[in-house]
Parts: C-alpha cells; structure tokens; sequence
C-alpha cells in the first residue's frame, strides 16, 4: 500500500509480530510438553494474526465504518479487508488448537505421558 | 445447465452440518445422505464437464461482488476435471464405508460421514477458488477434518499420527497466512486472476519470499519431502478408506494449488526446475523408504508419496505434454492407489499393526481381494496393458521431449525399486502360507462392488485409453493457457 | 487378419482360464484350440500385405509382419504347438491349471505380437505382457519366488526399462514411433544418440538373450518354471531377445561406423557368454540347471554369429536360433517327462532309465547329439557355418572361444545322457513307466526336425535367406548358404545325404549285431555285482561315476567359476536396500523433528533463493 509513514512505529508492530512468531516457534519447536507446543503453536499464530493487522494499518486512520458523516468529512480508513482475514484466521486458530488439546488428552492416556521424545511409535 | 459450481461446496458443506440433525430423524439417514449428495455432485460434475469442454470456463461470483473484489469459484476444464475425480472418488468412498461400524452404535458412522463430506468440501473448494485467502480456509477445512478423521480409531497409536498432522499443518498455515499477506501488501488483491496480472509489479524479493512460503505451506499437504513427516503415519493409522481419501483427494487438492500457483500467480521462472528438483527428491526418498518396510499400509503411503512426486517431476516440465502426463497419472493413482488402499485392508483387516508378513498366503481366502491387489500392484508399476503404463509412457515421452535424460534415467531407476517391494508383496499374497494368527476377513459386497469397479476401470483405460485421453488433453490446454484464465475471470468486470 | 490373431488368443486364454471351474477336459480342449487355431490361422493368412493400423491413446500402433519375423513366428508356433500338446498330459492332475494354461497362451499372444509389432510402443507392450506372463509362470511352482522370481523380474524390468527409455528418446528426435522411421533416421542422428539409442535397445535384449553380465536370473527362472513351460521359456522366449538384437546390429548399426565397434564388443560378449554358460552346465547335478546353463551358452553362439554379422555368420546365428529351439525345446521335454515320472531331475538320484523310458531316450539322443555339433543332426550345420563365418571373418581368437565351449559341452552332454538313462538301475526306479503318448510325440517330432535340419538344412535356410533379404543383405540367386565350404564339397542342397545314408547303415548294423548278441546266452546279474580293486560295494553305494568325472576339468577352470557376477549382484542389490534402510531412518517419528525440517526446508529456500529462482 502506498504508506510513507515509514516511522519507528511501524518497525516496532512488525518487529513486535516477527518477534512473536519467533517466540512461539521457540516454544514449538524446542519445548518437549505437548501442552507446550500447542501454546507454542498458538502463539505463532497471534503474532501472524498481529503482522496482519499491522499491513492493514494505515496511520491517522479510522475504523472501517462507513458512517453518515463520512462524506462530509472525508478521512482514511484503515484496509478493513486484513482485519475481516484476520477473525476467519482467528477462528481457525482456535479451532485447530482445540483439536490439538483433545489430542492431546488422548495422547496422555494412551502414553502416559506429555514428552513428544517418548511418543514416537511411529517411525521410519 | 443444471447447476453452478457454488452447488459444489454449498451441498457437502451443508450435508455436513445436517447429518447429526438427520441422525434424530432416522438413523440410517446419516448413511445414506452423503451418498445422495455425492451421486448428485458427480452428476452435476459430469454435466458442467461437458459443457466447459464445449463452451469454455464457467466463473461464478460469489454473494454479487464481481472480481476482484469478491470471491469467484472457477470451474474450468482443469479444475472440473479434478473436482469431477474427487467427487468420483468421494462416491465410491462412501460406496466402500457404507456399511462401515454398522453393527456399532452410530455415532461414530455419524462422525465419521459429516468429517468426510467435510474433508470433500475443502478439497472442492481448494480446487474451485479463485481467491487466495478462500483457498487457505479451505486448506484448513480439509485439514481439520483430516486430523479428526486420521484421529479416528481410538484403539491405535492414531492419536500420534494425527498430533503430528497437526503440528506441521498448522505450522503450514502459519506460513500460508504469510505468504498471503506479503501478496496482499504488495498488490492489495486476493483474487488470483488479478494476482496474475499485476504479479510483474511486485519486487522480485517478495514474489520470492512468498513463493517460498506457498511451496513450504502447500508441499505440507501435498506430502513433499521433507515436509511429509505426517503422511506415512496419517496413512497408516486412518481408517482404510480415509487412507485412499488421502490418497485420491486431499493431495491431488494440495497439488492443484501447487500448480494453480506455479503456473498461473506466480511468473517465475525457476519454480519449474525447482518442482522437478523437490519432485525427484520426493520421489527418490519415498520409494527408497518404501523398499524395507513392515507394515502394508506404511509401504503404501510412502508409494503413494513418491508417486506425487513423480506428478511433480511432470507438473515441473511446463509443458503442455508434461501437463497432459501429470493428469494422467493424477488419475491413474487415485484409482490405482484407492484400489490398493482398500484391498489392502482387507488383506490385513484383523490385525494390530497391519504388518506385511500378515497377507502371507491370503490368495486362498481371499481370491477376489488378492487378485485385486495383484492387478493394482502390477498396474502401479506400470506394466502394460494395465493403465499406469499410458501415464508412465506419456510422462517419459514428455521428458524426452525436454531433453531429460537424466530424470528418465532416475525415474526408471526408481521404479525399479517400486517393482521389487510391490512384487514381495503378491508373491506373498499367492506363494506363502498363510501365519497362524491371521483370520482373512471377506470383504463386504460393498467393498467388493468399489474394488471391481476400480479395477475394471484401470482394464478399461489400460485397453482404451482414448476413454480419458481427450479431456486431459484439454484440461492441460487450460492450464497453460494462462492469459485466457486471467481474462475469464475479470471479464465479469465489465 | 493379423490383430484377429491376437484377439483369439487373448480370448482363448480367458476362456481357458474360467472353463477349469466347468470342466477339466474341456478346458484341455480351449487350450489346445486357444494355441492351435490362431497358429494356423497364423501360417494360413498372415502375410507381409496385411497391415492393420490403430491409433490408441493418441499413439499410432501397427500390425504386420515381415519376413525376418516370419521365420521367428514359425519358432514360436510351432515350438508352442508342440509344448502345448505335451502340457496338456503334463499338467493332469496338477494344481492351478488355469493358471497355467492362461499364462502359457498370454506368453505366445505376447511373442506373436512383439514379431507383428511394425512400432516401438507396441513392440513394448507385448514385450512386458512377455515379460510378467513369463514371470508368473517362474513363480509357479511357489519355489524361491522373493529370490529366483523377483530376480527374473528385476532384470527384466531393467532391460524393459533401458528399452522404454531408449523409446522415447527415439520418438523425441523422430516423432514416431514406427521402426521404419527410426531405421530410416538412425544414420542421421547425432552421433552421441547412435550409441545411446543401440546401447539401451541391446541392454534390453540381452536381457531377454541372457547375454553375459545379464544372464543371472536365467538358471533359476528356466528351471523353477514347469519345464512344459521352459521350453518355450528357453527355445522361444529368449529369441525374442536374439529378434531384437538382429534388428539393432543389422536394420541400426550396419549403416553407421561405430557399428563395428558395436559389432565386435556383441561377439565377444557372446563367446564369453558361451563359456561361462559350458562351465557352469557341467558343474551342474540337476537336470534343469544344467540345461539352463547349457541355454545360455547356445545363446552365446547365436549372439557371436549376430554380432559378427557377416552375412553367412548371420546366417549360422539365425539357423543355429532355429535348432536351438528344437534341441532345448526337446530336452527340456525330455526333463520334464522324467521329472513327472520320477519325481526328481537330478542325475544323481535318477540313472538307467532307457529301457523304462525308451522314447524319452531316443528324443534326447537326437537332440544331445544336435546341441553338441555332430553330424548328421541340425547343430552340426549350425555350428559348422558358424566356425566357417569367424574364420572367414579373421575372428581366430573368438574361434578359439567357441570351440573351447563346444568342447568342454561334450562333457556335460554325456552327463546328461549317462546320469539318467545309462548306468545302474536301482530299485527305486524300477516301476518307472514311459511317459504318456501325449507327452512323446511332440519330443519326437521336434527331434525328428533336429534330424530333418541336418540332412535337408535348406528347408529353413530358405525362410532365413528370404529373412535377410528383408533385412537388406544383398544376395543374389545363389543360396548363400551354397557357397559354403561344406556345401559347396558335397555338392547342392541335398549334400548330407551320403552322410546320412553311411549313419543309418551303422546304426542299422550295431541292430542287428546286438539282437544277434542278445540271442546268445547272456547270464544277468544284479546291478551290484560287480567289484573294483576286489573292493565289493555295499547295496545303497553310488556307483554313479558319471557325475564326478570332471572333477580335475573343474578344478582347473576353478579360478574362472569363483567370480560369480551373481555375487556382485547380490551385493549390490543389499548395499542398497541397506543404504535405503538407513535413508528411511530420516522419519525420525518424533513430530518436533519434522516441525524442524519444515523451518530447515524454508531457510534452505531463502538462503538459496537467488540460485533456485
């Protein structure tokens, strides 16, 4: 988008996202507690969620609402279309994360155990 | 007419929801509607087939936002072949599971058809999308539902399988909201014919960076090395027939988006060599694991990868003839491998952990099964007069034509070694005695009515392959033709 | 007419198949018709006119036949003629009949259409239909099928393969598919393709031909497959190899210089063939290794007189194919009738039938004295212009090859004829009756043929002549094969005549001496009764001497046999599946590692984003 308000705000949502994706990749992919991962794994996704927000925003804008004053008084809008992607990924997220928990359960009875090392019966 | 592609992903989806609801009505409803909704969608299928082979491209637009604003579904010859051969496999699914948990209390038949007619939906509509975003929340439907259903058997190490599905898929979806972001932030569209058109005004280091992410994303579901950790494990701990749905929907959905985006979004250049390259390499380590193991469904998953990899290795030639081979054997190995997936369950039916040694001298039990799986291991291999040879010659053909030898080379060399692991197979089928454990279960008449059917049909295209030859040979024609999809689809615009 | 042909037999092969749920004899019946009817219709019908032309996924396909594969559909029809009437008695009361017979016809329908095959890709099909119809009927007998029968196959498919790949190369730079295209361009082509191209062709049928460094799979698929079936497997099937090979060193490589060095390298490894084939023959203790040995090595002279190519070499190599396949068509019958009879094919256990199975005898005489060049039988002819050829050609060395191998044959054809009819009879086989009627007669008439070729050779070298005229010898009125030495002594086409006369007339006098003999009081013992260095021997001691005799031959080839090229194969094949299994190691099964190869895969890809796109 055309945005030359290239400033140290803008730097720090997208460092701010970037940060959370690394974060949740962090406790994902390092972190051996099932329960773990899958905050891990949401955490990415907020931060995704975030850096999507962050590309729609468009400095001094407003809500995206289309208000009677609006053509009286004409000011930018923020890009509502990132935020409508943003609550179907949130609503994604939220049910991927349930289907890990309930498996993760299972898992815990069928192993007894929350160590992804020692669920590896499935192999080569 | 008589229908519109939107019917394609209204219909399931909302046969989906309805089935617990029906369940109260009568029980039996929650078998037998999915098996009407998927006999309607493959006549609609078959009709707007034949009439886009006729008239060109049928763009539907979705709630009156024309492109690119609003979402449009694309029923071309490529895309309405595809569609046509999942609802075709989707139909002959629900034929082999009918009367799947019968004697059982229904609530996991209830489950189990609302998450199939769930995971057609999302392959449909990944098929039928002309809208990036709308392809990702079809990605993830398919997923979803493809966790659930792998997850299904709570007596196995399924749950295993399944967590690991769901590590990487949502890892992919991560990487796939990215990628759709950094196109959305360059060209602010997501409709992809529009993409199309202005991708020559994005900075070579983005289009890169998001392609990167599509091929991570994608590859996932359409079970690329190294990113197909979940798929021998998913294969192996699904139900049998969720196995061949695998097989025959979810990744020939996964390797549409893969190619709708090399071929028609992007414009680099590279991302061809680069699918032959990620093809072979697939194909190579997936076979090569194949060769030593223990459990008949694992053997056949990582067949199953190889064999989309070898479709990559087509897809990556970019030309017309290599397309025409791609399809081909996309279609031969939906009904080649759904055959082997469920005659193959048979073959192991009673037993824990599916091991191989178990179908030793099942020949005398199980004749029709047995000869079944012999007719789809010899015809996977591509022996003539069986139908994988007009794939393997087309795809060679092609190869030749683009001057690679090499890949020839390695592709024979590795269905060598296809050869070897398929014929341990059946000749433990029809030489060995049979284990003391094993009890042959006879398949059910349903089971046997979708096995016939399969191989009959590969007899058929083996014999006749002119049957099929013609609309893949149109269906390719569409997907190169780039220019003409971009222009189907913002025509609407004026 | 000709795709008629093809048809019936397909028919008649699944018709065969489901009539043994009906009624054994007349599923018998389909069977013999099955083979019988389209044989016939074959030699009544099918001439060089009749071209049938189709177009199948795209592909043009054609039909017709030729001269040169007249003269290879008369080896195969009438070989499977004859072997299908012996099955019929041989598979009484055996198991997966239907089985058999289905394969049987699958594996002639194949043949027939790879000689009517004017294109590549339908040459290939039928190859392939060849190849698993053959394979399934080594895996018969349910006998070492993960080692013998995967083993078969693997070869098979890597010559099929270097063929399929060699196909496309060719339609890549013709765009057909036709064989008449290709051997019209070939000379054209670049020169990098004119050895690629003939290189994969020849990987393919030296396969089939069971040339030296691809023979491995022959001993055990020729003798695990029911010898009704090996016959044709051995007389038959493996001339398909030898077809193609004749098409690529004449049609391909005559016209192009590097075909001389194609040409010499194909002998060589044809008189090499030959020897490694007699080595391992005499070492052998069973019959039907033996003769799959043997095989080879009469493969390995076929392939020198192809690959010398001049045209009376050429012409020794297809007459000696043609005796070939009556000779081994006939023993491996013969086998096969002792085998049912007694129940094992080993020399060691089996001796002194020829007064139980007199018939059987007679026809391996013919056909033991044919196989090891002596006159007046069709090998001597064989084998006479093949010397004749290599001299004539300066090949001494290679002759010396050869006839080192002839040599050394002798011994294991005596071994052959010794271990089971001469000899001590035991026994165990002394209610051993002749085989049934069904069984000797084609053994007879395919010996009789073996004798016939010898006396009146120019009854198939006119069909040979015509052949290679096709294939663009150039030769004048004058029957090539008269201007050869010991035709040309003697005299015309009935030149071995006088021979044969003089033979006759001895066999005819030892008749009569030895009914003379027999007339005299003649006082008979037991087999036992005899002693060696006043040593008597004990009842169950093997006096069998014949399979040891050679023990000092083959201690001196010793060096020669301990590299087995089936060694390195083996190891080959089980470095690999070693190396794959530690590849598969890679699926670790633990989901976090998979999560990272997804991270690794991605920063590979940005880091190496400029080079990959």
């Amino acid at each position: 988008m055309n945005n030359t308000y290239f400033d140290l705000l803008d730097y720090m949502i997208y460092g701010t996202a970037i940060l959370i994706i690394l974060i949740g990749l962090y406790g994902a992919l390092v972190k051996k507690s099932l329960i773990k991962i899958v905050i891990g794994l949401s955490v990415v996704d907020s931060g995704v969620n975030l850096l999507i927000v962050a590309i729609g925003y468009l400095k001094g804008g407003t809500a995206p609402i289309f208000s009677p004053g609006y053509l009286a008084n004409p000011i930018k809008m923020v890009d509502p279309v990132p935020q409508a992607l943003v609550l179907t990924a949130i609503v994604i997220g939220f049910g991927v994360t349930a289907v890990a928990l309930a498996l993760v359960i299972r898992l815990y009875r069928h192993h007894g155990t929350l160590n992804i090392d020692e669920i590896k019966d499935l192999k080569w | 007419m008589v229908g519109t592609p939107v019917l394609f992903i209204v219909i399931p989806l909302l046969a989906a929801f309805l089935i617990p609801l029906l369940g109260m009505l009568w029980k039996e409803l929650v078998r037998i509607v999915p098996g009407l909704v998927l006999a309607y969608m493959l006549v609609l299928s078959v009709n707007l087939l034949n009439h886009v082979l006729i008239y060109g491209p049928i763009v539907e637009v979705i709630a009156g936002w024309r492109p690119p604003l609003g979402i449009n579904l694309v029923f071309s010859a490529f895309s309405g072949f595809l569609v046509t051969l999942v609802v075709f496999m989707g139909l002959l699914i629900w034929v082999y599971s009918y009367r799947f948990k019968r004697n059982v209390d229904f609530e996991p038949a209830k489950k189990y058809f609302l998450l199939l007619m769930m995971l057609i939906t999302g392959s449909v509509g990944i098929i039928l999308t002309g809208d990036i975003f709308n392809m990702f929340v079809f990605i993830e439907i398919t997923g979803i539902s493809g966790y659930a259903l792998t997850a299904f058997y709570t007596g196995r190490d399924s749950a295993e399988a399944s967590f690991k599905y769901l590590m990487l898929g949502s890892i992919a979806s991560t990487f796939l909201l990215l990628a759709i972001m950094i196109i959305y932030s360059q060209v602010g569209t997501l409709n992809m014919a529009d993409i199309a058109s202005k991708m020559h005004t994005i900075k070579p280091v983005y289009k890169i960076i998001s392609f990167i992410f599509f091929i991570t994303a994608i590859g996932i579901e359409a079970e690329i090395f190294p990113l197909n950790g979940w798929a021998p494990d998913a294969y192996t701990e699904a139900p049998g027939p969720v196995g061949a749905a695998f097989a025959g929907i979810v990744v020939k959905a996964s390797v549409y988006a893969i190619v709708r985006y090399v071929y028609t979004i992007f414009d680099l250049s590279g991302a061809y060599d680069f699918l032959i390259l990620i093809g072979l390499i697939t194909l190579i380590m997936a076979e090569t694991a194949a060769i030593r193991q223990e459990r008949l469904k694992r053997m056949l998953a990582y067949s199953s990868i190889g064999q989309m990899g070898l479709v990559m290795v087509a897809f990556g030639m970019g030309t017309e003839e290599g397309v025409f081979a791609a399809l081909f054997m996309i279609l031969n190995h939906a009904i080649i491998k759904s055959l082997l997936f469920f005659s193959g369950s048979y073959l192991v039916y009673n037993s824990k952990h599916k091991y191989i040694k178990e179908v030793n001298g099942m020949s005398k039990y199980l004749p029709i099964t047995s000869l079944l799986f012999a007719l789809g291991a010899f015809a996977i291999v591509g022996l003539p007069p069986f139908a994988g040879f007009w794939s393997k010659l087309s795809m060679l053909t092609a190869a030749a034509d683009s001057n690679m030898l090499f890949i020839i080379a390695l592709v024979l060399i590795v269905s060598v070694v296809e050869l070897v692991y398929y014929l341990r197979v059946v000749n433990r089928i029809y030489f060995f005695n049979k284990e003391e454990k094993t009890e042959p279960k006879k398949p059910t008449f349903n089971a046997l009515i979708v096995m016939i059917t399969l191989g009959a049909l590969i007899l058929v295209i083996g014999f006749y392959p002119d049957a099929i030859t013609g609309i893949l040979h149109k269906a390719s024609a569409d997907l190169m033709d780039k220019g003409q999809y971009i222009h189907d689809v913002l025509s609407l615009n004026k | 007419m000709n795709y008629i042909i093809l048809v019936v037999f397909l028919g008649g092969a699944l018709l065969t198949f489901f009539a043994g749920k009906i009624n054994n004899v007349l599923q018998d019946i389909l069977f013999l018709a099955s083979i019988l009817v389209p044989a016939s219709l074959f030699f009544a019908y099918v001439h060089a006119g009749n071209i049938f032309n189709l177009t199948l996924g795209g592909i043009h396909l054609s039909l017709g036949i030729n001269a040169m594969s007249w003269l290879f559909a008369l080896i195969v029809l009438g070989l499977g003629s004859m072997a299908a009437f012996y099955s019929v008695s041989f598979m009484k009361g055996k198991e997966r009949r239907g089985y058999f017979y289905f394969n049987f016809i699958l594996t002639i329908m194949a043949m027939t259409g790879i000689l009517m095959s004017r294109d590549l890709v339908s040459f290939f099909i039928f190859w392939e239909i060849m190849t698993w119809s053959s394979y399934l009927m080594t895996v018969y007998n349910g006998k070492d099928v993960q080692t013998v029968g995967i083993k078969y196959f693997v070869f098979s498919a890597i010559g099929a393969y270097a063929m399929l790949m060699a196909i496309v190369v060719i339609h890549s730079i013709n765009g057909s598919f036709m064989i008449e295209d290709l051997v019209r361009s070939f000379p054209e082509m670049p020169v990098n393709m004119q050895i690629l191209i003939p290189v994969l062709l020849l990987t393919g049928f030296g396969v089939k031909a069971a040339i030296m460094p691809l023979h491995v799979w022959a001993p055990g698929a020729y003798s695990n497959a029911p010898m009704a079936y090996t016959s044709i497997f051995s007389g038959a099937l493996s001339k398909m190899g030898i077809y193609g090979m004749v098409i690529v060193m004449v049609s391909l490589l005559s016209y192009v210089p590097e075909g001389y060095w194609f040409r010499e390298v194909i002998a060589w490894m044809g008189g090499i063939t030959a020897v490694i084939g007699t080595l391992w023959a005499i070492k052998q203790d069973d019959a039907k290794k033996l003769l799959a040995y043997s095989s080879i090595a009469q493969l390995g002279y076929i392939i020198v007189g192809i690959g010398i190519g001049t045209p009376l070499a050429m012409m020794a190599g297809l007459f000696l194919a043609v005796v070939h396949a009556l000779f081994k068509g006939t023993l491996f019958l013969a086998v096969g009738a002792i085998e049912r009879q007694t129940g094992t094919s080993n020399f060691r256990e089996v001796t002194g039938l020829i007064r139980k199975m007199p018939w059987t005898f007679v026809a391996s005489l013919i056909s033991i004295i044919s196989l090891a060049g002596i006159p007046p039988m069709g090998g001597f002819v064989g084998k006479w212009m093949l010397y004749e050829s290599l001299l004539t050609s300066n090949h001494y060395l290679l002759v010396i090859v050869i006839f080192f191998s002839s040599t050394a044959a002798f011994l294991y054809c005596y071994k052959f004829l010794f271990g089971f009819f001469l000899g001590q009879e035991e026994k165990e086989w002394a209610n051993v009756k002749e085989a049934p009627v069904l069984m000797v007669v084609p053994m007879l008439i395919l010996s009789f043929f073996s004798f016939l070729l010898g006396t009146y050779p120019g009854i198939i070298l006119k069909p040979i002549d015509a052949g290679m005229q096709y294939l663009g010898y150039g030769i004048t009125q004058n029957h090539l094969w008269q201007t050869s030495v010991i035709f040309n002594t003697w005299g015309n086409q009935v030149v071995l005549q006088p021979l044969l006369y003089s033979i006759i007339a001895i066999f005819l006098f030892f008749l009569i001496f030895l009914t003379i003999k027999s007339f005299k009081q003649t006082r008979y013992v037991t087999t036992k009764d005899i002693s060696s260095s006043g040593e008597v021997p004990k009842e169950h001691e093997n006096l069998t001497f014949s399979v040891d005799f050679m023990q000092p031959f083959m201690r001196a080839v010793e060096p020669v046999m301990r590299r087995q090229i089936d060694k390195y194969y083996t190891g080959l094949a089980n470095g690999l599946e070693a190396l794959f299994d530690f590849m598969r190691k890679i699926y670790t099964g633990n989901g976090q590692t998979y999560a990272i190869y997804v991270i690794v895969f991605v920063v590979i890809l940005l880091l190496f984003k400029d080079i990959l796109f």
